[in-house]
């Protein structure tokens, strides 16, 4: 990539009924989009709010829509995302806007929240840890949807997410799945019951849209489609 | 106009420290009112969560206690508090039981399904305990669920600026914050505070932690006169990625085991520099492998980017790209082929030992005021083991909220804060709304080059003494920049002047007690004075401000438990 080249980039300003603002920034050999937004708020517009914190890949808060699809900032490439010399940079969709590049995420956690989201303990920091095969069928399968870091990516991708609001969405299912599978949570039955209700696993579409944006290469779709089997033979079991 | 807020608890920070010390807090007695302030969002800023390597703790049958104990005075130079250290390696069993058990981490197991441990550099047992090199993520994902599930309040996306005495000065009686979303000051009394922000050296050029961490706890407890020990020693991390001027990737680290497994550094001139050094090569120490690349960065036989390569590629770019995922896909990311190429890479700044001086129990000087975590000093003395960062935070985090609960039962309701003080910190705070607006960037560019060049990896007292008066220069320009008239909601740029202000203050407190320590001793190197000193007679720095100067002194270090020279161990095999 050439040295001297600059881009144009339009960046979204104000709330809901804000607009986009455009920017002339220099390109440079290594820089992200986060240091693209940066660079705009540190030399052209000091007025500019966006969120970041980790600086790589981990702490899920520097997420935007870049050319209309949400991803990272902070690891991706200016060079991936400019086209014929313009890039387009607004706040995540399917959340209200803060401020600028800012959005309110606190429906997003609180859906976690409504989807038993978090872990049930049966057991004390007195008891011995639980001896768990790495290759037991429940534990591979948690695994393999472990490693979210609830950047909502997912959630601003999801068609489902935008038509129901009621729905809890991508992530929060997918966390679910991964408690399902952990035999050692004791709130089991409670869980299911919440993940079966209105707006819950039932309430997807498998549109896909959440696997093909996730960063880290994660399928709610499997995890979600897993926790439709699993209520559904709760039900039958009576349980439900 | 200031808004009021009461609690009786009151959190800054949402690392494993702060989210720690909620649970306990709540756990402790649940009629408390115990709130989260955090400067971004609950769990997703600060540093615990990006921990890649793993949880130090001695839970093997071939471990000990003593064993995990002895490596960490060691390593810390027998410079650490010894009943800090002891409570670390003792505590932090219960805790990891804890952390599986109630809170849901689920770490990596051994094929027997029994928890794995891996090696990590500078101990004598494999007993670090991981979740892949994700180890962060679980910890605080699972910590950041349990908050929510639980009737702890959260201020998120509000900044502390001040820590406000009670009127008679005999107490804390709360803190005074910025409400990033509205840019409203806000005060909140709470009958106990933790001092939990997590510290985080990013003055210096390059630098590891989360971008969002600036020091504030520090430079708080500075303006409050509390004692703060160790704060020379700042870890520098050899391999920190190094892309460029104005990236936010540069500084950012590669991780330790690329060199543990064979990984080569090169210098400018092409040669394999650390061969000569030292029989391990590139497996060197940390302290150490920084110093060499500085050495080479001083004598100008650098990369383009004034760093030095690192090469793996040798190990075959298949194997690399296999065992080191996270690693090879972050560098392609930024457009660098770690596998096949070559990556430079440079010291940086990955960890401050000092901090506030404490008890075992987190209480500070200041009745009322507690701390934990990175904000605190004296675990760790002069270098801290990788895998005891985050055995620190959670074990004293989950010690501080106990005995915030049982101060609050026993010293009773608020204090009516000294509302002078509060109204000197607001008109600080808002200092630069008062000012013509200025560039804020050359001041951070020079903030960062003096810390880098004189305060850095390789000190002596001509250096120390220049960095000290360069501080005091960038102070005084920055308290006369302004930002501009604009909107004070989620004004990042109005923020970008309050990390300055935190950050100078906590560099003029690492280049005082640099300048103080005449010897050289695990992080902290002294060109003058390259010799390690008589460990016997070690004594530790403690710089307090007084009357805006910073006045450094030297303690003794209390061998409590073991002296120079002695080891648990042997005792135990007796």
């Amino acid at each position: 990539m050439a040295m001297a080249m600059a881009i144009e980039v339009s960046i979204w300003r104000g709330r809901a009924n804000g607009r986009y603002q455009t920017f002339t920034v220099p390109l440079d050999q290594s820089q992200t989009v986060l240091d693209v937004v940066t660079w705009v708020q540190r030399k052209l517009d000091p007025t500019l709010a966006y969120r970041f914190a980790c600086r790589v890949g981990m702490c899920g808060s520097c997420a935007m829509t870049v050319n209309g699809r949400p991803r990272w900032t902070c690891r991706t490439h200016i060079s991936k995302v400019v086209e014929a010399g313009r890039v387009e940079i607004g706040p995540l969709a399917n959340m209200p806007i803060i401020k600028d590049l800012v959005c309110d995420m606190a429906e997003f956690f609180a859906k976690w929240q409504r989807a038993k989201g978090a872990f049930a303990p049966g057991k004390s920091r007195h008891d011995p840890i639980e001896r768990i095969s790495p290759a037991a069928a429940e534990r591979v399968a948690a695994d393999a949807a472990i490693e979210c870091i609830n950047c909502a990516v997912c959630y601003a991708a999801c068609d489902t997410v935008r038509w129901n609001e009621n729905y809890l969405g991508p992530a929060a299912l997918n966390r679910a799945w991964t408690l399902v599978n952990d035999v050692r949570d004791a709130g089991q039955r409670e869980r299911l019951a919440a993940l079966a209700a209105d707006g819950g696993c039932h309430a997807c579409h498998s549109h896909h849209s959440c696997q093909e944006h996730c960063p880290k290469a994660l399928s709610p779709v499997r995890s979600i489609a897993g926790l439709k089997r699993r209520s559904l033979e709760a039900y039958v079991r009576g349980e439900l | 106009m200031i808004e009021r807020l009461e609690t009786d608890v009151l959190i800054l920070g949402s690392g494993g420290a702060g989210l720690f010390a909620a649970l306990h807090a709540h756990q402790t007695d649940a009629n408390l009112v115990v709130t989260v302030a955090t400067k971004g969002l609950l769990g997703k800023c600060g540093c615990t969560r990006m921990v890649q390597g793993g949880y130090n703790v001695a839970l093997n049958p071939g471990d000990s206690i003593e064993r995990h104990f002895m490596d960490t005075i060691e390593g810390g130079k027998w410079l650490p508090n010894q009943a800090m250290a002891w409570t670390l390696v003792t505590k932090a069993i219960e805790r990891v039981h804890e952390l599986e058990n109630e809170v849901g981490c689920f770490f990596d197991r051994n094929p027997d399904g029994t928890l794995h441990g891996k090696a990590f550099a500078g101990q004598t047992f494999d007993r670090t305990v991981h979740k892949g090199d994700l180890t962060g993520i679980e910890i605080i994902n699972r910590l950041m669920e349990q908050v929510w599930a639980r009737p702890i309040r959260r201020l998120e996306e509000h900044r502390a600026v001040a820590l406000i005495p009670a009127k008679d000065g005999a107490s804390l009686a709360g803190v005074l914050m910025v409400d990033v979303r509205t840019g409203r000051l806000r005060f909140v009394a709470a009958r106990a505070v933790l001092l939990a922000t997590g510290a985080g050296p990013t003055m210096y050029r390059y630098h590891t932690p989360s971008g969002d961490k600036s020091m504030d706890g520090l430079a708080m407890a500075l303006r409050l006169g509390l004692p703060l020990r160790d704060m020379e020693m700042v870890q520098f991390h050899p391999t920190g990625l190094l892309a460029g001027p104005d990236t936010r990737m540069t500084g950012t680290v590669l991780e330790e085991g690329l060199r543990g497994a064979g990984g080569h550094l090169i210098n400018g001139n092409g040669e394999r520099f650390m061969a000569a050094r030292d029989a391990r090569a590139e497996r060197a120490t940390r302290d150490f492998v920084s110093r060499c690349i500085f050495e080479e960065m001083r004598a100008h036989r650098t990369t383009r980017n004034g760093g030095v390569h690192l090469k793996m590629s040798h190990l075959g770019p298949e194997r690399v790209r296999a065992e080191f995922k996270g690693m090879v896909e972050r560098c392609a990311d930024c457009g660098f082929d770690l596998a096949g190429g070559l990556v430079e890479v440079v010291p940086t700044a990955h960890y401050l030992m000092g901090g506030v001086v404490c008890d075992v129990d987190t209480a500070t000087e200041m009745p009322g005021l507690f701390v934990a975590g990175e904000d605190a000093g004296g675990a760790h003395g002069a270098n801290r083991l990788g895998g005891n960062g985050v055995a620190n935070s959670t074990v004293f985090g989950g010690i501080a909220g106990e005995s915030m609960a049982a101060w609050v039962a026993k010293n009773g309701g608020h204090r009516p804060p000294d509302e002078a003080v509060i109204e000197a910190e607001a008109a600080r705070a808002l200092t630069p709304f008062a000012r013509k607006a200025g560039d804020l960037n050359p001041l951070r560019e020079r903030l960062l080059e003096t810390m880098w060049e004189d305060v850095g990896v390789i000190r002596d007292a001509g250096g120390l003494k220049r960095g000290l008066d360069k501080l005091d220069g960038i102070e005084a320009e920055l308290l006369a920049t302004g930002v501009g008239e604009g909107d004070r909601d989620f004004n990042l740029t109005w923020h970008d002047w309050l990390n300055l202000c935190s950050l100078v203050a906590a560099s003029k407190a690492i280049a005082a007690a640099a300048l103080a320590r005449k010897n050289s001793r695990g992080a902290h190197f002294r060109e003058d004075f390259p010799g390690e000193g008589d460990l016997g007679t070690s004594t530790f720095t403690v710089v307090r401000q007084r009357q805006g100067a910073l006045e450094v002194a030297d303690e003794p270090v209390a061998f409590t438990l073991v002296k120079p020279g002695q080891s648990l161990l042997k005792e135990a095999a007796q």
